[in-house]
């Protein structure tokens, strides 16, 4: 029973990923590599915080969530004028970068060793919360302006900035939205998995977050969640095909991008409003 | 009034000269037509007056406001929106979100207020899609609004970008060779929007075409560009007879 606990507990914590991920990728169309970087930066203010600045647990969360957002910012100036490709070079680097300085900053880090002792404050039942909250802030995000013009970049990044839409000021939103979401992210998997080190989430992780927004459909947080959930836990319950399961999961991203490139889910969205019998528009 | 004025704006492209020491002047509620032979340099002209590309020299102005460095985004705001050559429309938006993508009325909420659903962002988006429903109807489009806009036949993909660049709410419209892959009956109903919708906003639309028949019939002052330049500048009857104009069309007589 406490393994199955634990799966579900990991598997929800990196689905709180891949909606930062599906925010910025999916709805935005920028592909980054570097969301690890924001992980790492995330979990490792919160510990930092907490252990050795002795800040109520609260307050390191909020730390993490705002130096990530900064982070984000900074690396947002200079390259979110690039042209896609370049973008997903930078975030790589950028990715790299950070795992790097967590090795060698050792007095600060502990270096290779990572940072133990973190006390366990984190479980279920706030991280589905969590996940309950930021869907339900990127879904109004998606159905309004918002979410339309991060879609229309997306499409066709000139026609949107001539139909009145900043470009840059959209990327820049939605990236800052996006590594504010993943440093949470970091955060609590510094409090659930109690102890970080400078590998703890490297680009074929970040890399894993696009395949899963990608094989959900772009167009749907649904799809993102599923896919998510089904990946995140498929690997843990199907121990026993070992070295297979990345071929299958391969098999998968394979048949999904020929048979159905919209993703599995296309753009159908679950919705409550729908379940519910005589409500009108939302 | 003057909506647009455009002094010696010029335009290389390594070393090829695009646009050459272009002028115009762009009165209110008129309309404008720009021709030339393929490669004339017009859709740059366009290219270069809502920002896609940086002037090499040369000035823009847009009711005295210098729009010269502007970034595109802020020219639409100011009252320019345009359509193009080869039809871009937002093909993961459907066709009423493609009209509401373009609503012209600056968002009045925070990014915060949008995530939470504040009643001003409900209130907006209820006028958005109203304004966008309206557009749909003039258009003959509100039963295609929850389609695809590549799946719609390609004379309607015209006019649902024409309906997009009103819906930024322009006081100059710039159309980018709007009767293309048209036919002739598409045309005449196309001519026929094209003077009512004039009327009807107190437009000011430049019209980039090949078509003759719909610059001739529409168009107040013809200018004619050939390689970069503007060769001749008149009303519909005087360019049909300007000598300069046929030997760039006909070529020279021998």
């Amino acid at each position: 029973m406490a393994f199955y606990l634990k799966v579900l507990e990991i598997t929800s914590l990196f689905t709180i990923l891949v909606l930062g991920a599906y925010l910025m990728t999916g709805l935005t169309g920028l592909f980054s590599l570097g969301q690890g970087g924001f992980v790492s930066i995330g979990a490792y203010t919160a510990a930092i915080a907490y252990l050795h600045l002795h800040l109520p647990f609260p307050i390191a969360i909020l730390l993490a969530v705002l130096m990530g957002s900064l982070v984000g910012f900074l690396i947002g100036i200079p390259t979110l004028r690039l042209h896609r490709d370049y973008f997903l070079l930078v975030t790589f680097g950028f990715g790299e970068m950070v795992r790097a300085a967590l090795l060698h900053l050792a007095q600060l880090t502990g270096g290779a060793l990572g940072i133990a002792g973190i006390p366990q404050l984190v479980g279920l039942p706030a991280i589905l919360a969590s996940i309950v909250l930021i869907t339900f802030l990127i879904a109004n995000l998606k159905r309004s302006r918002f979410g339309r013009n991060c879609i229309a970049i997306r499409d066709d990044e000139l026609a949107a900035s001539l139909m009145g839409i900043n470009v840059y000021g959209h990327k820049m939103k939605a990236f800052v939205l996006s590594s504010a979401i993943t440093s949470y992210g970091g955060a609590l998997y510094a409090f659930l998995i109690m102890f970080i080190e400078p590998n703890l989430f490297n680009w074929l992780e970040s890399a894993k977050l696009i395949i899963i927004t990608f094989v959900g459909g772009v167009n749907s947080i649904t799809g993102a969640i599923v896919t998510s959930v089904i990946y995140y836990s498929f690997g843990e319950f199907f121990r026993f095909v070992d070295v297979w399961r990345d071929v299958l999961l391969a098999l998968a991203v394979l048949f999904v991008t020929i048979f159905r490139s919209g993703g599995l889910f296309g753009s159908w969205e679950f919705s409550l409003t729908k379940l519910l019998p005589g409500k009108g528009r939302g | 009034m003057e909506v647009l004025r455009v002094a010696e704006m010029s335009k290389n492209f390594g070393g090829v000269s695009a646009v050459s020491g272009f002028t115009m002047i762009q009165k209110e509620n008129e309309i404008t037509g720009i021709i030339g032979p393929n490669g004339a340099g017009k859709t740059t002209i366009f290219n270069l007056i809502t920002g896609v590309y940086p002037v090499d020299s040369g000035k823009i102005l847009f009711y005295d406001t210098e729009i010269t460095r502007l970034p595109s985004h802020r020219i639409t705001a100011l009252g320019i929106t345009r359509t193009f050559q080869n039809i871009r429309l937002f093909r993961n938006l459907n066709v009423l979100d493609n009209l509401r993508a373009a609503y012209g009325v600056k968002t009045r909420y925070t990014l915060w207020e949008e995530m939470v659903r504040y009643p001003t962002v409900k209130k907006e988006e209820r006028e958005a899609e109203d304004l966008a429903k309206s557009y749909l109807v003039y258009f003959g489009l509100e039963k295609y609004s929850q389609s695809f806009p590549y799946n719609l036949p390609y004379g309607l993909q015209r006019r649902l970008e024409l309906a997009r660049a009103l819906m930024a709410n322009p006081r100059l419209l710039l159309l980018d060779e709007p009767g293309a892959g048209l036919n002739p009956k598409e045309i005449r109903q196309l001519i026929g929007t094209l003077l009512k919708i004039q009327e009807e906003k107190n437009l000011s639309i430049i019209i980039v075409e090949h078509h003759m028949e719909l610059v001739m019939n529409i168009c107040r002052t013809i200018h004619v560009l050939n390689f970069g330049k503007k060769i001749a500048e008149g009303k519909p009857e005087e360019i049909q007879h300007n000598e300069l104009v046929l030997q760039a069309y006909l070529g020279d007589q021998v």
